[in-house]
């Protein structure tokens, strides 16, 4: 879980053009959306759609369904373990 | 204030304005579900012309784009006898995508500018064209650049062109942003889930020199300034381009409002507050995606025709699609037609980098109006900056050099990054920003066109495709400076100073602008650049 959760950070870094950051700097249970965590918007949510599918083969096809496994790095970690098929 | 002295449709559903307008009252669509094509993975609905209409338009040597261009248009002039080759006539195109993916990334791709020269070439104008390329506004700031050129240069013809063809490289483009129905549009529906694409190419042509019956008298652009794709929840932009487009006395005089009702969840909802909070919510409002889907670059021209002739008829179309309110704001739309009276209307239009447009037409009842009164602002340079990739830096040590902590800029595209970095280092405030260059959003395209080239790895990127829009960079200069007026991006064929100079002072004609961030500012790829910003103060 673990190292999911790192490679999920890293993979996040390099999708969404976070400059500056490293895995180190994300906290596993802060928002990723809104002003107290990462601060991500809605373009970054549908980006984290495609990376969903293309490194773990999960579609999500309405955004809405996405509200709860973009909660923080753990919630999304918990969901693509449990529904990953790559 | 400039004359309507012709129009032209050429769409699915008919190749005059006259059919058009029957078919919509017919309650015909051209919408069609599309599975399988273009090899995309996802089923889509769409309006797209068939093979023969396509083979009809067809010419040789151009492309589709530049067909349906020239077969519009030389419709549209078909009744009229000014000569076309006169230094007076100028070529307004409007246009999102132009040419682009044919020829994407060969020597044989023609840039939207180079396509508007052939356009012309073809039609016989000799003059320098000019591009619109505002995302799904475009349509409506040609209507509304061209109203202002007419009376602030030599011109006294206009042509504008609204164009757009579909392809795989929209559809999945819109398909990553998750804005696409697989069913045909509900505008303002609570069963609503999306838009359709469409194309069509309109043709409205404008002239101050002979009076006809219908006219455009004003009309404005706002920027929401708030997201790069989400509209203002409370319609902020689209409430302030109606209120700068209509004086009080317009107001009382409206037949009815054309709205852009995409179908989108945000979109309609966003009009009908701006509506409420105009004070139009009881004028009969329609739109016609349920008809011809949207049609982007198109849609600007093609709705005002259709909004004319039905102002015309008393009577508006059904807003095919709604059945049921799914709005909270107040706005008065009808799944059936719709008697109207008067003779005035307004058509509003949004879209993505947060422009929002409104134009306002009439019709002369009685006694034609002498001709306008020229007013011409003046305006100095208060500061300019010069950038280039000759000199050796790259994007990111030129941001370093400015004071800008703004980690958004990383996730812009190239061109996005340039302006921003011009916008910075020019510093002063602004009220207006309209931008120039050649090559459009070319990065991006190559980018999103490579994203989806292997159909067995397709990941269109929504970030990717965002971008392939190059009026975002207008956006994204207005969010970061909380800048809510006037936003506005063109193509020349080249870096054509006396045809950038002819924009600017037409756009300063806006009365709310008094410094205008302008100039131009083109991205190749990494090592080809240039932007040659500054600022335009109003005397």
């Amino acid at each position: 879980m673990e190292q999911l959760i790192d490679t999920l950070k890293s993979q996040i870094i390099t999708t969404l053009n976070l400059e500056d950051m490293s895995i180190d700097d994300i906290d596993t249970d802060a928002p990723l959306f809104g002003e107290d965590g990462l601060g991500l918007d809605s373009i970054d949510i549908l980006e984290l759609i495609v990376l969903l599918e293309r490194n773990y083969g999960i579609r999500l096809a309405n955004p809405a369904e996405g509200k709860e496994v973009f909660k923080s790095i753990r919630t999304l970690a918990q969901y693509v373990e449990k529904n990953r098929k790559k | 204030m400039a004359y309507v002295l012709s129009t032209n449709i050429v769409s699915p559903l008919g190749f005059t304005t006259e059919d058009n307008i029957n078919a919509l009252y017919e309650g015909k669509s051209s919408l069609q579900s599309y599975v399988g094509l273009w090899h995309l993975p996802e089923t889509f609905v769409a309006s797209l012309f068939s093979d023969e209409q396509r083979a009809e338009v067809q010419r040789s040597g151009y492309t589709l784009f530049e067909s349906l261009c020239i077969e519009s248009a030389q419709r549209a002039l078909t009744d009229t006898d000014f000569d076309i080759s006169a230094p007076d006539v100028l070529l307004i195109l409007s246009t999102t995508k132009a040419n682009a993916p044919q020829g994407l990334g060969t020597t044989a791709y023609r840039h939207p500018g180079e396509a508007a020269q052939r356009i012309a070439k073809a039609l016989g104008i000799t003059t320098h064209p000019i591009v619109v390329c505002n995302a799904c506004i475009s349509g409506v700031n040609a209507q509304i650049l061209a109203e202002r050129m007419l009376r602030t240069s030599e011109y006294r013809y206009a042509i504008i062109i609204g164009a757009d063809v579909q392809s795989d490289f929209i559809v999945s483009g819109f398909q990553s942003l998750k804005s696409v129905s697989t069913r045909p549009c509900r505008p303002f529906d609570i069963e609503r889930n999306g838009l359709n694409l469409g194309e069509c190419a309109a043709t409205i042509i404008l002239t101050t020199a002979q009076p006809c019956s219908w006219s455009i008298e004003s009309g404005a652009i706002r920027n929401d300034a708030i997201h790069i794709t989400n509209p203002s929840p409370q319609g902020e932009g689209c409430l302030q381009a109606i209120n700068a487009a209509l004086t009080p006395e317009q107001r009382v005089t409206l037949s009815c409002i054309n709205v852009h009702g995409t179908a989108t969840m945000y979109n309609d909802q966003m009009e009908s507050k701006a509506m409420q909070r105009a004070g139009l919510g009881e004028i009969p409002a329609f739109g016609i995606k349920g008809y011809y889907g949207h049609t982007m670059g198109a849609a600007g021209v093609l709705e005002s025709i259709i909004t004319l002739q039905a102002v015309e008829r008393g009577k508006i179309p059904a807003t095919r699609g709604y059945a049921e309110r799914g709005v909270s704001g107040k706005i008065h739309i009808s799944g059936s037609e719709q008697t109207i009276s008067g003779h005035s209307f307004l058509k509003v239009i949004s879209g993505f980098g947060g422009c929002n447009a409104a134009v306002y037409y009439t019709k002369q009842d009685s006694d034609i109006r002498p001709g306008c009164n020229p007013h011409v602002p003046k305006f100095h340079t208060a500061r300019r900056i010069k950038l280039s990739s000759q000199e050796g830096k790259t994007l990111t040590a030129l941001y370093r050099e400015t004071s800008a902590n703004y980690p958004k800029y990383y996730k812009m595209d190239g061109l996005s990054k340039l302006a921003f970095i011009a916008a910075e280092m020019l510093g002063a405030d602004f009220d207006a920003v309209a931008l120039f260059n050649r090559t459009s959003s070319i990065a991006s395209d190559l980018k999103h066109a490579q994203l989806i080239a292997n159909k067995s790895e397709f990941y269109p990127s929504p970030s990717v495709f965002i971008y392939t829009l190059p009026n975002i960079t207008t956006g994204e200069i207005a969010i970061r400076h909380a800048m809510h007026g006037e936003t506005s991006f063109y193509i020349l064929p080249t870096k054509d100073m006396q045809t950038m100079l002819q924009i600017i002072t037409a756009t300063l004609i806006d009365p709310s602008i008094t410094r205008l961030l302008t100039g131009w500012v083109d991205y190749q790829d990494e090592t080809h650049w240039e932007a040659d910003m500054f600022l335009a103060e109003k005397e």
